[in-house]
């Protein structure tokens, strides 16, 4: 049960409490509709995503079978070896877009020429097999770069869409059910009081009659 | 009552996404950068295949009266699920992508429609909360 | 802006992805100090990405959880299987989905 404002009982109040009450619907209702867009966007990121993922998540299990292949013929040792000495390096640049008012990420693998080209992997080592294994590990990487911005911009359009919730909940189930109960006492008492005041007036105009 | 403030601080934050002035298709397609500037700050860019997209659907006469991003307005009035889409024009090219029937300069479209029209034009399109 | 990219993992993660690009990396052993690691990552504020396994990332925990909800971007964090292919019972995203937006879901289906 909604418990009632304390306000007092006069017309102004009344016409106060519902501009107020007016102004809490239109903005439950316009937050449902932001709600509705939210879960609209929500949707579209996830159906992405389950794209990325499975072709991201299948480029690395190649990626990891050409390193175990690696591993076997160049050895573990030097493979490992060639990985601290590689000279590569991938960059990322990432800047903020918006969906629908909500700052997602955009990452784009970063330009070639600042990318060092040559996989130099130390004076004594050149194999295919390790270019193999490097090569593949870079399109995951890609991949998982494209997945990476799918996944925070499904968690930010899933937390602009809970904090809408909490408001749009706040108005239905407090804000609103409140206004109304002070409404409903409002509009009961004034008419009490003006019950009485009828009452009253009666009684005094019987009186004056019988001096009359 | 900081409720009420509340309130109105969301009501106004609704619509900051969008520009403060739209560009037309022509525009677009002929700059080498096509972004408007948000209220909010943020710069919208336009992706150059929904721009190439939409000015294969329209003859060459609209495309300086196609003004973007295409709204979808979503308006309590209109009952939750339902969005409405402005402007002959706007409206022509909605229905070519939707493949339905407009009638003139106003089209309601439904919350699947909305959810395939955002899909395929994602950056050229952009949500009106009115009342 | 211009960003690196770190990757938390152990030995055969870390030697593919560090073949492939990525600047900085660590091979998990012990829970404090892969924690530590991961702060130092999130501070430089010159990576872009980190890219961690979900078995680590599981034995990290609640910290790490923790780190998430409260860390700004960059850098991302992507979690990911590593050459067991190993991913948790329990996505993320799906749960999010259950429970924020499942009830919408079902609103949907009820109300049209």
């Amino acid at each position: 049960m909604a418990v009632a404002l304390a306000v007092a009982p006069t017309r102004m109040e009344l016409l106060k409490l519902k501009q107020r009450l007016g102004l809490a619907q239109k903005g439950y209702d316009l937050l449902k509709e932001k709600m509705d867009a939210l879960v609209i966007e929500f949707f579209e990121v996830l159906r992405r995503i389950q794209e990325a993922r499975a072709k991201a998540l299948e480029q690395l299990s190649v990626a990891h079978r050409a390193l175990s292949m690696c591993f076997a013929i160049v050895g573990t040792l030097e493979t490992k070896q060639a990985s601290r000495e590689a000279k590569r390096e991938l960059q990322v640049e990432i800047s903020t877009r918006h969906i629908m008012g909500v700052a997602v990420p955009a990452v784009e693998v970063g330009d070639v020429e600042r990318n060092v080209l040559i996989r130099g992997y130390g004076l004594h080592m050149t194999s295919s097999v390790l270019d193999e294994a490097s090569k593949e590990f870079e399109r995951a990487l890609k991949l998982l770069i494209e997945l990476a911005e799918l996944e925070e911009s499904a968690f930010a359009v899933a937390r602009e869409f809970e904090k809408t919730k909490r408001r749009v909940n706040a108005l239905d189930y407090i804000l609103i059910p409140r206004l109304k109960e002070t409404i409903k006492f409002i509009m009961m008492r004034l008419d009490e009081m003006e019950r009485e005041n009828f009452s009253r007036l009666k009684r005094i105009k019987a009186i004056l009659e019988e001096h009359d | 009552m900081s409720a009420d403030r509340i309130i109105k601080l969301e009501l106004s934050r609704l619509n900051l996404h969008l520009p403060e002035r739209r560009l037309s298709l022509k525009e677009a397609l002929s700059s080498p950068r096509p972004q408007v500037a948000a209220r909010d700050g943020s710069m919208h860019v336009f992706k150059r295949e929904e721009l190439k997209f939409l000015a294969g659907l329209l003859p060459e006469a609209d495309r300086d009266k196609l003004q973007l991003p295409i709204l979808i307005a979503m308006e309590p009035k209109l009952g939750r699920g339902t969005a409405r889409i402005s402007g002959e024009v706007e409206v022509k090219v909605v229905s070519r992508v939707l493949e339905k029937e407009g009638a003139a300069g106003e089209l309601l479209i439904y919350r699947p429609e909305v959810a395939i029209l955002r899909r395929k034009l994602p950056t050229t399109t952009q949500y009106l909360f009115m009342w | 802006m211009s960003y690196k990219i770190a990757v938390v993992g152990d030995q055969d993660t870390v030697t593919g992805f560090a073949l492939a690009g990525a600047t900085y990396s660590h091979i998990h052993t012990a829970r404090e100090e892969t924690l530590a690691k991961l702060n130092e990552f999130f501070a430089s504020g010159e990576i872009g990405l980190v890219l961690i396994t979900h078995r680590i990332a599981e034995e990290l925990g609640f910290d790490f959880r923790q780190m998430l909800r409260t860390k700004r971007l960059p850098p991302l964090v992507l979690r990911i299987p590593d050459k067991t292919g190993y991913m948790p019972k329990v996505d993320e995203l799906r749960e999010i989905i259950k429970r924020t937006v499942g009830a919408e879901i079902m609103i949907k289906k009820e109300g049209g």
